[in-house]
């Protein structure tokens, strides 16, 4: 089948070492020579460009710009002091407050590289000194970096929103509980590795007065979700515009309130920010070229006739999903993946009486796994690096915190109620 | 897998920069011309991506506060979109920061990893030169049809894919010459780099 070859030779292209976005161009127009399809590359690489001019897309450089902003202007470091001081004196206290403030981050930039690298740079030297393995300290700043893309906003959920046609205020909606619950699962795991090894039984309790104190110093980071969130669920604004709100808050936070930053830094920042979302941006406009080609090959078709051949009830597909996303995640990155996807799975589910909603949550769900699993692995790398060992260790010391993902991502995936209680009682609403 | 973020790990809290440091990282060294196109891409790519965040923000103030529309501002900030991308992804091709598996080449060391890094980026030449034999053509075609609400010709918007193609095997091309006169990747990189 042509969707199995064209993969098949961007792994191997891509295990290579070719840029993921040449690997996907040239695997795709390879298989149109190969087989000879005459299809012109005119359309191919049309597609390209019509992969990144879409209005909605415009949101992932500014919600990038949004989370380059905060990072830079120390906001991370201000959420991680309040969760510290709230968190602290928990067992696994320090572990406890790394994962909630991913959280928290999460909910302001969401980009799981983004929020590992922000409050990672911060909280893995403390983890360390503290008595945490280094393995332990680079396997939760994988695992907690990753809830930024469940918990709303959530780039993987824009593009997807994008593909399918999803409400992005329903699946935002939807992301918020599950994002909870998987960050309970990782503290209880801190919790664990704290009393068992005996370095973190916490800290004496802040009192009231500090974590006061603490909580202003972040109350304008704070906000910040509140008035994303706020103002696309209200209706104020698109979630675009809302990305837009985002940078010029963070502008004003980061610049007015704290001055953190100048304006001799907004240059190199803009940069930075923009480079990194075209290199996001050229992947998903390459991938489009990959969905154009299977659309026309009618390879959904196909897929469709294999799935329901196996999968005879809602049950079985939704397994069949996890399953082969969770094999997807492992070597291609959340925002690809979905492109290439979602199309093939969002009429299946809708056949099989799924809401895309919440197909879009347990996608999004599945490839943050995907991010920390060898042998590609965003967070994995970063979260190694910061902690100054090698993959293999964090991958080690990482696997009860994948069983913790996995459970929680198939309780999300067979109670459905946890991820669209909300949207329902929106949409009653 | 490697990119721009994951190489800036620690930079949260970091100190802002002195006045003595250049507004735009200066990145590799290369000779007068090739730096030069670099710094027009680099600055290209911050006041197009600045202009884009200003006008979406800028219809979100005049939407709710002043209940109007600028209407052509979303079909001017997609043709942004398309020339911030596809220039950002020339500016990233600069710095070797694309997404890339480098699990495997990473394990090559000395010549032979020079002679890996050169059957890659003959792949990518290869390929980039498709996109811009392809997109001359689409770029040609575009001629003949306008944006809808702007009234230009589709041409502003497709021509970034052939311009940036372009600019971008000039810097690869460039990367080529540099490891046939055997500069190590770290050497035209930095260590840090993929």
């Amino acid at each position: 089948m042509i969707l199995f070859e064209t993969f098949g030779l961007f792994i191997v292209a891509t295990l290579l070492g070719v840029p993921l976005v040449y690997g996907l161009l040239l695997s795709t127009a390879g298989m149109i020579w190969w087989h000879d399809l005459g299809h012109p590359l005119t359309s191919v690489f049309l597609s390209y460009i019509g992969g990144v001019e879409s209005f909605v897309l415009i949101a992932v450089p500014l919600f990038m710009l949004a989370g380059e902003i905060l990072s830079r202007g120390g906001v991370g470091m201000r959420i991680v002091t309040f969760a510290t001081k709230l968190l602290g004196f928990l067992p696994g206290g320090l572990g406890i407050s790394t994962v909630t403030s991913c959280l928290i981050f999460g909910g302001v930039s969401g980009s799981a590289i983004a929020d590992t690298a922000a409050i990672g740079s911060v909280m893995t030297p403390a983890m360390i000194r503290k008595g945490y393995s280094p393995a332990f300290a680079g396997a939760l700043m994988s695992t907690a970096g990753t809830l930024a893309i469940v918990m709303p906003p959530s780039i993987p959920m824009l593009v997807y929103a994008f593909v399918s046609g999803a409400s992005v205020r329903d699946l935002f909606l939807a992301g918020v509980v599950p994002a909870v619950v998987f960050a309970i699962g990782l503290s209880l795991d801190c919790v664990r590795v704290g009393k068992m090894s005996g370095c973190d039984n916490g800290e004496t309790r802040s009192s009231g007065r500090e974590v006061w104190t603490a909580f202003l110093a972040a109350a304008p980071a704070l906000l910040m979700p509140v008035i994303i969130l706020g103002g696309i669920w209200s209706g104020y604004f698109t979630p675009t515009e809302a990305a837009a709100v985002a940078a010029a808050y963070g502008l004003f936070v980061s610049m007015v309130v704290y001055k953190d930053l100048k304006f001799r830094d907004l240059p190199s920042l803009l940069l930075k920010s923009f480079t990194t979302s075209a290199v996001v941006m050229v992947v998903i406009g390459a991938t489009s070229c990959l969905a154009w080609l299977i659309t026309v090959e009618q390879v959904p078709v196909q897929i469709a006739d294999m799935v329901t051949h196996y999968a005879t009830s809602q049950w079985t597909f939704l397994l069949l999903v996890n399953g082969a996303l969770l094999m997807l995640g492992c070597f291609i990155e959340p925002v690809p993946a979905l492109i290439l996807a979602a199309p093939l799975l969002v009429p299946l589910a809708v056949a099989f009486k799924i809401d895309p909603v919440h197909l879009g949550l347990i996608m999004t769900c599945n490839l943050a796994i995907g991010l920390y699993t060898p042998p590609v692995g965003g967070t994995l790398m970063v979260g190694a690096r910061l902690a100054g060992v090698g993959m293999g260790k964090v991958v080690a010391a990482l696997i009860p915190q994948m069983m913790i993902s996995v459970s929680i991502l198939l309780v999300v995936t067979y109670i459905p109620s946890i991820s669209m209680a909300l949207v329902h009682l929106v949409r009653g609403h | 897998m490697d990119r721009t973020p994951s190489n800036a790990a620690g930079r949260a809290g970091s100190a802002t920069a002195g006045p003595a440091e250049p507004l735009l990282p200066p990145g590799r060294q290369t000779p007068p011309a090739l730096t030069w196109l670099a710094r027009t891409v680099d600055w290209s790519v911050v006041l197009i991506g600045a202009g884009m965040a200003s006008l979406v923000f800028a219809n979100v103030i005049v939407h709710n506060f002043f209940h109007g529309d600028i209407a052509w501002t979303t079909e001017f900030c997609e043709l942004l979109m398309v020339w911030v991308t596809f220039l950002g992804g020339a500016a990233a091709t600069r710095r070797g920061s694309h997404m890339v598996v480098n699990e495997l080449v990473n394990r090559v060391k000395g010549d032979k990893r020079r002679w890996a890094d050169a059957a890659i980026q003959l792949v990518v030449f290869v390929t980039l030169g498709l996109l811009l034999w392809y997109g001359i053509g689409i770029a040609d075609a575009g001629r003949l049809s306008t944006l809808t609400v702007l009234g230009w010709p589709m041409l502003t918007q497709y021509v970034a894919l052939p311009v940036a193609s372009a600019i971008t095997m000039v810097f690869v091309g460039w990367d080529l010459i540099e490891i046939l006169q055997g500069k190590s990747h770290e050497q035209r990189y930095g260590e840090v780099q993929p």
